[in-house]
């Protein structure tokens, strides 16, 4: 099992979705499994949960706006009727029982990664990936977007470090390289679209190994 | 005064805490006020009308269900509804794929030790007041504004549709979401 520290309610870390980005998860339009990456960035960030909630009560101000669709004769009849029936029962796992519980698998020493059983496209990967201090990541290039929220350690890309709290999201063509910065390792939660795509042999086939 | 359709902030408030109480009546006035909009923004997203008649039955059971834990000072009742609306819409075209909530945004799981600088009037009013200025905004901030809550449709598609480049769908939401905030923050 995987323990993650609860988030002070007042942190803000350095790095955040991009305003659009936040849109989208509030507007409920982001894909699957990113969305859980953007969640999870919430959790420990005051700022982008005061965003969401402002894009959230711009959404209430929307569906004020909108114009009405009328129902069914009979429709707040037959809910009327169902207020008795008993709750539905909660969902199944939460937020933190589905990091938590997610399987490691070791590709080499200090590397691990773990799939997330989120209800993503089959051609995304969402998934924890686990490296050991002083280790770095293949070279690779992306299909299509990527999210990365770090949960501990520090990682090194592009010439910036991100702490623990920190979000970074790259575009599609982006080719990067990311380390783990720091001599603690580093755990992210990964949201891709579509597989990556390593430059180097070694890295095609660790990245085989490691099912990304 | 508010219209008679309107969703007025004293009223609607009044109604939930008497939904809470569990009050049926209050449950069935916010339902004919409320429902058809969320009827409205699920067909908007790509529902059939019979889906969309479904779903909203199952938000209004939600919205009964949690009616307790609705705190006005923490986001308006439409906000709320909204919410729901949006979680259950995500919900339901997940449902083949997994059982998984993430369940951490406010308001429908608002974190408890957030301050909070609003009243119940207050929040209810927010609504009202984005609403007015959602409409001084010029009219190519709000055609993005909209689309990119009821039309499923990401930026790129937005950028497509309005056939302008998506740097400026992404700046007109920013100028547009920038002046809304100034508007909530003044609150």
């Amino acid at each position: 099992m995987i323990q993650f520290p609860p988030a002070d309610p007042r942190s803000v870390p350095n790095h955040h979705p991009a305003l659009d980005t936040l849109t989208e998860y509030a507007a409920g339009q982001l894909r699957a499994g990113f969305d859980l990456v953007v969640a999870t960035h919430l959790r420990g960030c005051a700022r982008c949960r005061s965003e969401v909630a402002a894009l959230e009560t711009l959404g209430g101000s929307l569906l004020n706006t909108i114009a009405p669709a009328p129902l069914n004769a009979n429709a707040l009849a037959a809910t009327l009727a169902r207020l008795d029936e008993p709750a539905p029962p909660p969902p199944a796992r939460n937020l933190d029982q589905l990091l938590a519980g997610a399987r490691r698998r070791w590709i080499v020493p200090g590397i691990w990664v773990a799939p997330i059983d989120t209800p993503h496209d089959p051609d995304d990967r969402v998934f924890l990936l686990r490296v050991g201090p002083g280790a770095s990541t293949a070279h690779h290039r992306h299909s299509g977007a990527e999210m990365t929220q770090v949960l501990s350690g520090a990682l090194s890309d592009g010439g910036i470090i991100y702490q623990a709290g920190d979000m970074v999201e790259l575009a599609g063509d982006d080719a990067h390289h990311p380390k783990v910065a720091g001599d603690q390792p580093c755990i992210c939660l990964f949201a891709t679209q579509g597989r990556l795509k390593p430059t180097t042999l070694a890295g095609r086939i660790a990245f085989a190994l490691a099912g990304v | 005064m508010p219209k008679p359709s309107d969703t007025g902030p004293v009223e609607i408030g009044q109604l939930m805490s008497r939904i809470a109480a569990g009050d049926r009546a209050a449950f069935a006035a916010l339902f004919q006020l409320a429902a058809p909009r969320v009827k409205a923004y699920l067909v908007r997203l790509g529902s059939s009308s019979a889906a969309a008649e479904e779903l909203t039955q199952d938000v209004f059971l939600t919205v009964w269900r949690k009616a307790d834990r609705f705190d006005p000072a923490k986001a308006g009742v439409m906000t709320w509804i909204f919410v729901i609306a949006r979680n259950r819409r995500i919900d339901g075209l997940r449902r083949e794929a997994s059982t998984v909530t993430y369940g951490t945004t406010p308001p429908e799981a608002a974190d408890d030790d957030a301050p909070s600088a609003h009243d119940q009037a207050a929040t209810t009013q927010s609504e009202q007041r984005v609403r007015q200025a959602i409409t001084q905004l010029p009219p190519d901030q709000q055609a993005v504004i909209s689309l990119s809550y009821w039309d499923e449709a990401a930026h790129a598609a937005i950028a497509q549709t309005l056939n302008i480049p998506l740097g400026t769908v992404k700046s007109r939401l920013r100028l547009a979401l920038m002046r809304l905030r100034a508007v909530m923050e003044d609150l």
